[in-house]
């Protein structure tokens, strides 16, 4: 197990105290000091000083927030950062759903991975232990295919798997990171970055613990802010502050059950099944009975498309496994509605994407560090300090942006959690 | 007096098995808590809740909810899947007795699907 917490630096709670460095070129792994971290600031900051010490070498950097993996409401965010091939400019694609608790409880706060190898390989992070696998048996298998293929593998169920499908290995424009089989919020193809890496997949899993400094004061504080935080269940409280039809209503004849991302409130996901009937509750013969909807966006373009929702559900669920970007591949397909699945499949193979990816209403996001994967909800500067706060924290922006959380006293949590005293015009100024 | 769960309130969020194992700990993490969430059929979106006490594992399926005697999963009976053997090496639920509070994991619990009985 990792050693947690010497406390000798103001961040050494919560973190793990190294960042590890992945030099995928030479097959090696190693670990260097944490002090970048220290002077950026916590999370996304400290990740871009790090893409900046290391830009030469084409980085992505792997990492997580302050709160991450604590029941701090929200809590889930971790994040990749790289250098959009859409801008060349970096950008983010938010790790949520388990992916980002389970990398930090995994050992690694921080994990740069530079270079390319010159095969297909796969990191695999687990208590603490960095290992290179060979991903020969992986290449070209979807996104579904590759994340069973890494568990039964590692023969563990719950390894979190970051990785890429057809679309990330041809180095398509188009391509997104997926968390296990359900996509990302990669607006920036980062995933055609891990693909020109040879980089197939991340698999995390870990039974770390985390300490904060002042333990009781910290549970408190968050338990605080979670008896404080507006329950939202579904899309309803997003769709009507967007001023957007009722994306539940549109999914209802085949939701299964709502889901959150680790240590939220929010139930910002829905499962449907399409492959048998929804209300069905057993585990059942049939394996792949549908499809966790969890991007919004390319859902809300499907339907404001006049898309049959059974047909855009299994237009995302081929997104998903394709691994292309699902809000600019929804926003092509939006404009010709398909129901043969033959068409759809065909349909989703052909996306070519385009880089203007955008929200159906209100504002566009604006294009950049962050992406349009956070709803525009408030206006672009409350849309701004959710994202800064929440990539510095690991709190999911949109749960800050809908749940009425207190950033106040959210930023007081950093004083017992890790002994870091900061505010809001801090943590801006942290990204320059 | 027992935790009992209503499967089908829960999200799946952990923030019960954060808070039992903070209650053990004092810190946080996915191990040491008597409380776990069953999710290794993602695919099929196939999750429950379980709960380990001195006697039995209560089992909150999401067709149903039951619990069983530990002797009885010891010699090969229904219930616990997967997950079985990992719980049953935690520490049995004492409802948060030994730290003198309400028992954490009904008290953070966002929809209810924790409850006493």
């Amino acid at each position: 197990m990792p050693s947690i917490s010497s406390k000798e630096k103001p961040m050494d709670s919560m973190y793990y105290g190294d960042t590890l460095i992945v030099d995928l070129e030479a097959g090696r792994t190693g670990q260097v000091s944490f002090d970048e971290v220290d002077e950026a600031g916590p999370g996304l900051p400290a990740g871009l000083a790090l893409y900046e010490k290391y830009k030469e070498f084409d980085p992505l950097i792997f990492g997580s927030g302050l709160f991450t993996g604590t029941p701090v409401p929200g809590a889930c965010l971790g994040f990749v950062l790289g250098k959009s091939p859409l801008t060349g400019e970096p950008a983010v694609a938010p790790l949520n759903l388990f992916a980002g608790a389970e990398m930090k409880l995994s050992g690694f706060s921080m994990v740069v991975v530079k270079g390319a190898s010159a095969k297909p390989v796969y990191l695999w992070l687990h208590d603490g232990v960095p290992d290179i696998e060979d991903a020969s048996a992986l290449a070209g298998k979807d996104t579904w295919d590759t994340t069973d293929g890494i568990r039964r593998e590692m023969g563990e169920g719950l390894i979190q798997v970051i990785c890429i499908g057809p679309a990330g290995e041809a180095g398509s424009d188009s391509a997104a990171l997926s968390i296990n089989y359900w996509g990302s919020g990669d607006t920036a193809a980062l995933g055609a970055v891990m693909g020109r890496k040879n980089l197939k997949a991340v698999a995390l899993r870990g039974l770390g613990m985390l300490d904060a400094d002042e333990p009781e004061e910290f549970y408190d504080g968050a338990l605080e802010l979670l008896a404080s935080a507006k329950v939202d269940t579904g899309f309803k409280s997003m769709c009507s502050a967007l001023g957007a039809p009722d994306l539940d209503a549109w999914l209802s004849p085949i939701a299964h059950r709502r889901r959150a991302c680790f240590a939220c409130p929010a139930t910002c996901a829905t499962f449907v099944k399409y492959n048998e009937a929804p209300s069905v509750m057993e585990s059942t013969d049939v394996e792949e009975p549908g499809m966790l909807i969890a991007n919004a966006a390319a859902a809300l373009w499907l339907m404001q498309g006049g898309w049959d929702v059974e047909a855009a559900c299994r237009a995302m669920e081929a997104m998903a496994r394709e691994g292309l970007d699902m809000v600019r591949g929804a926003r092509e397909l939006s404009e010709t509605p398909l129901t043969d699945a033959g068409k759809i499949t065909a349909a989703v193979k052909a996306l070519e994407g385009s880089t203007a990816a955008r929200w159906t209403v209100a504002e566009p996001a604006a294009p950049g560090l962050f992406g349009p994967w956070v709803p525009p909800l408030g206006g672009y500067e409350s849309w701004l300090e959710a994202n800064r706060i929440g990539y510095s924290l690991g709190i999911c922006p949109t749960f800050l942006l809908l749940c009425g959380t207190d950033t106040s006293r959210l930023l007081e949590l950093c004083v017992p959690a890790a002994g870091l005293e900061t505010g809001q015009d801090e943590i801006a100024g942290m990204y320059g | 007096m027992r935790v009992k769960a209503k499967p089908l309130e829960c999200t799946g969020c952990a923030l019960c098995e954060l808070a039992c194992g903070y209650h053990w700990d004092e810190a946080f993490s996915l191990i040491s808590s008597s409380i776990m969430l069953y999710r290794a059929e993602e695919k099929k979106d196939y999750m429950g809740l379980i709960v380990k006490t001195d006697e039995d594992l209560f089992i909150g399926r999401p067709e149903g909810a039951e619990a069983v005697k530990l002797g009885d999963l010891q010699k090969g009976g229904k219930g616990g899947g997967a997950s079985a053997k990992p719980i049953l090496i935690r520490e049995a639920c004492d409802l948060c007795e030994s730290s003198g509070l309400e028992p954490q994991c009904v008290a953070v619990c966002p929809h209810g699907a924790l409850y006493l009985e």
